[in-house]
């Protein structure tokens, strides 16, 4: 479904991302884990269009999606959440529901006036009570909690309907509560996307994901379901034997 | 053909000399507005007025009687203090918000505006001259040239290299860059930020007021001289990328020559607008300019 | 008052005073503003309504020359707002609009002297023209954004300045002199004779109270909100699916017309237009304007308009140094208030309200 071939990406003598070849298959999680450097986000920045590689493919649903911009991309069914919470802070919630909602809708209609678009605002009220915004639905979201505002940041990508969701560290900043919470609602959005996830919390990668693949400097270290990798003495030597001695 | 080469000889390769030296005189001024850009993250469009300052210190200082090169080391002190003031008083006042950028261009704008109109209060609505401390000829090459701007091209070299071994050869020049790049991990290392900041500022209208100074006897002095010439440094600025100092340097000699050598053949005016014309030309095929990073802007 | 000018009071009284329900109406169907919901939205309509009325009622008060003023102040006050909304809902600062401004005017003063007389004419060719040149201009500017946008406008009004004054075809430095003040019919209900400066005044009212629902209609659309998403956050948008680019070409092109239509108009009132209407001043002017009435709101240009337009007529009976004014204006803005008037009237009937 969808697939990374070669991918490569320098930014002057600093090689990014090298070589680099994903498969994430449909209603799977993907994670990738590794050191701070190893390239995750810049794999991120690459597929979703912020970046342009300089050699390789990638694929989605046999369409070559590399290089195109990050509004086509975003169209196609690739949704991306942010490390740095991104959201529109000024905005209330529901109407950052609305504005991803009202993305899919053709733009010829978009000069009509506002109350005639019953279907993005409909949708975006069901986001809202999925999501467990719905007592702050007309609140601002910059006063939201920051537990609130990651959860808001999903939201707005599955509002687009993807296909393949894009998740940068959503954990990010979370309390151990909300952590969980975050754990259950992946394997829930699994039943509908396919997901991508970049993590450092491992307990978390371990639990959810169906496939865990390790960078470290800009390569894949290692590739296999969670029992593997945490076996693997690779990995450990590299990434994981320093995380179990920080916790 | 010897016509042709002549005329390239006696003609064109004069000219050209007069836009690299107007170019250098620019160029500082479109360094002191690309540094405060790269560090205050600030659009200065006092700057023409600095600049006007400048000229305008010199000459009351040759007036009462301390001559040019007085004037020349006084001078962009005193439009460095006005500067200094400005950012201290002004900008720094003004506090980081949101709309820091709108706010900031919006605050110079409204300084520019007082500065002029308090100029013309001061000096008069009218032109005034400023001498030139030597007169005569210099010859070069079978080339007739002005001394005064063979002498303008010397002293703007010379500060142009100055700043440039003070940016990228000396420790304040690295705290400089330092901070235009991440002004919080330079205060965490104990640097007083606020002083570098200011410093900047004042290094910026000092270039400036330098910068009219040495063109108020080609140019003379009166009070839209400021904003004729701030529309030529901020496209020397654009050309060469926001807050890059060796774009700023380079625009400013490309506009000024494109300036000078299309004057040969159409009239000033029309050559004026010749430079804003390349101006769009380069945001059409380069909207970052020749060495600037859209992200910076 | 003579005859004549009791009879057009009246009748444009009654006018504006039909114009009034319909805004009502309207207004109460619109949806609020992304800031601040409800509060804020009934808070702007009872602003409106007493700019409006104040506007209406003025030219019952005071003599020709304040009638005069009163058009220059709501003409500018279309160019403040072209800058005004550009600002305050797509995040891009524009010190140029003055050229559109121009354009507007000097198409409209050349039509109206060889052309046509016909009003109705003019505006046509005047949308269709900057309509073209604003696209064009604009796909090349957008992509820049932030601060380059600032001064390549800035630059481009310069640059359009020094063609009017030096091209002999449009009047050099003297301008086009002697244009006609067109009769403008609206088929089946009457005539407004520009010659009248009380007709011309409800007018120039209308016109501009035409622009200001106009613009509130548009923010209230998918279009608008996207608009203000961009200016929250232009980072995230491409990633929601849009590309930013046609939004705020758009969002230039249509302030780019606000401007034009008051342009359009300007020439009309003193029967000349000269290329002091595309200088700096000219953009100070307005600037101040939009600033001192309020950057993110749309009454706020306008009511800017009035107060600069009027302070700036005192100023200068008082003193010549009436750009120091202005600058200290500014600054004082600026530091103080940047919100503008409308600013400081929404947050004082905001605490009024909850007592």
């Amino acid at each position: 479904m969808f697939r990374v071939v070669a991918l490569s990406k320098s930014f002057g003598a600093l090689q990014a991302v090298q070589d680099l070849y994903l498969d994430v298959p449909a209603n799977s999680v993907t994670s990738i884990i590794g050191p701070n450097g190893a390239g995750k986000s810049t794999v991120f920045n690459l597929i979703s269009g912020a970046l342009t590689p300089d050699s390789g493919a990638i694929m989605f649903q046999d369409l070559d999606i590399t290089g195109y911009p990050p509004y086509v991309i975003n169209r196609l069914g690739v949704a991306r959440s942010f490390q740095i919470t991104n959201i529109f802070f000024g905005l209330t919630v529901l109407e950052n529901l609305r504005l991803a909602t009202q993305s899919s809708e053709p733009r010829r209609q978009f000069l009509r006036p506002l109350r005639r678009f019953r279907r993005p605002q409909q949708r975006a009220s069901q986001l809202v009570a999925e999501f467990g915004l719905a007592d702050r639905a007309e609140e601002i979201a910059g006063n939201l909690s920051h537990g609130d505002q990651r959860r808001l940041e999903i939201a707005i990508c599955m509002a687009s309907a993807p296909i393949l969701l894009l998740l940068d560290e959503p954990t990010q900043g979370m309390s151990p509560t909300e952590t969980m919470e975050t754990d259950e609602l992946i394997k829930s959005l699994k039943r509908q996307v396919a997901i991508l996830l970049i993590e450092h919390d491992i307990d978390l990668v371990m639990g959810v994901s169906d496939n865990v693949i390790v960078m470290h400097q800009g390569r894949k270290l290692a590739e296999g379901p969670p029992d593997e990798i945490r076996r693997n003495a690779t990995v450990q030597d590299a990434y994981l034997g320093r995380a179990d001695a920080d916790t | 053909m010897a016509n042709w080469v002549g005329y390239l000889h006696l003609v064109v390769v004069p000219q050209a000399i007069d836009g690299l030296i107007i170019g250098l005189a620019l160029a500082l001024v479109a360094l002191g507005l690309t540094m405060i850009f790269g560090l205050l993250g600030v659009i200065n469009l006092a700057h023409g007025e600095l600049y006007m300052l400048g000229a305008y210190a010199a000459f009351s200082l040759t007036a009462v009687g301390i001559g040019f090169w007085g004037a020349l080391f006084v001078a962009p002190l005193i439009v460095g203090a006005v500067g200094g003031a400005l950012e201290r008083f002004g900008l720094r006042r003004l506090g980081a918000r949101h709309d820091y950028a709108i706010l900031s261009i919006l605050l110079t704008f409204g300084a520019s505006l007082i500065l002029r109109d308090l100029v013309q209060f001061a000096w008069g609505p009218e032109t005034h001259q400023v001498e030139a401390p030597i007169a005569g000829i210099v010859r070069a090459a079978g080339m007739i040239l002005p001394a005064y701007r063979m002498l303008i091209l010397g002293i703007a070299a010379l500060l142009i290299v100055g700043t440039w071994l003070l940016l990228y050869r000396s420790p304040l020049g690295a705290v400089l860059r330092a901070a235009a790049y991440d002004r919080q991990m330079v205060a965490s290392l104990g640097i007083p930020v606020s002083a570098v900041l200011t410093g900047t500022f004042v290094f910026g209208s000092l270039l400036a007021g330098t910068s009219g100074v040495l063109l108020s006897p080609i140019y003379a002095v009166f009070p839209t001289m400021g904003h004729d010439f701030m529309l030529l440094a901020f496209a020397a600025v654009i050309v060469g990328g926001m807050g890059s100092v060796s774009g700023a340097v380079l625009a400013s000699i490309l506009l000024a020559e494109v300036q000078s050598i299309a004057s040969l053949w159409i009239s000033p005016v029309w050559a004026e607008s010749m430079v804003f014309v390349v101006m769009f030309l380069v945001l059409v095929f380069r909207p970052q300019g020749l060495y600037g990073r859209l992200g910076a802007a | 008052m003579t005859k004549l000018a009791q009879n057009v009071v009246v009748k444009g009284v009654i006018r504006a005073g039909g114009l009034l329900p319909s805004a009502l109406c309207r207004a109460r169907k619109m949806l609020s503003m992304p800031r601040g919901g409800l509060q804020a939205a009934s808070l702007t309509r009872i602003m409106g309504l007493i700019a409006v009325a104040a506007a209406v009622v003025l030219p019952l008060l005071v003599g020709q020359f304040y009638i005069r003023l009163g058009i220059e102040a709501l003409l500018l006050g279309g160019l403040a707002l072209s800058t005004g909304i550009l600002l305050g809902f797509v995040g891009l600062l524009s010190l140029g609009q003055v050229a559109y401004f121009g354009v507007g005017a000097y198409i409209s003063a050349l039509l109206f002297l060889q052309a046509t007389g016909s009003f109705w004419l003019v505006l046509a060719a005047v949308v269709i023209c900057v309509s073209a040149l604003a696209a064009v201009i604009g796909a090349i500017v957008i992509r820049t954004r932030g601060v380059y946008f600032a001064l390549i406008s800035l630059a481009f009004s310069e640059v359009l300045h020094k063609i009017a004054f030096n091209t002999v075809a449009l009047g050099g430095s003297d301008g086009i002199l002697g244009i006609p003040a067109p009769r403008i019919g609206f088929a089946g209900i009457g005539q407004i004779d520009l010659r009248d400066d009380g007709q011309f005044y409800y007018f120039a009212l209308g016109v501009i109270v035409v622009i200001y629902f106009a613009i509130r209609r548009i923010l209230a659309t998918p279009f608008g909100s996207v608009l203000s998403a961009i200016r929250d956050n232009p980072e995230r948008v491409p990633y929601l699916g849009y590309n930013p680019f046609w939004f705020r070409l758009l969002a230039y092109v249509a302030a780019a017309q606000v401007a034009a239509v008051s342009g359009m108009v300007f020439p009309l009132l003193r029967g000349y237009v000269s290329p002091d209407l595309l200088s700096f001043e000219t953009t100070t002017r307005s600037l101040a304007m939009a600033l001192v009435g309020g950057l993110s709101s749309v009454l706020g240009p306008l009511v800017g308009g009035g107060v600069i337009t009027f302070m700036d007529s005192l100023v200068s009976s008082l003193t010549e140094r009436h750009l120091l004014v202005l600058g200290l204006i500014f600054v004082i803005f600026v530091m103080t208030c940047p919100d503008g008037l409308i600013g400081i009237a929404a947050r004082r009937l905001t605490r009024r309200e909850r007592k």
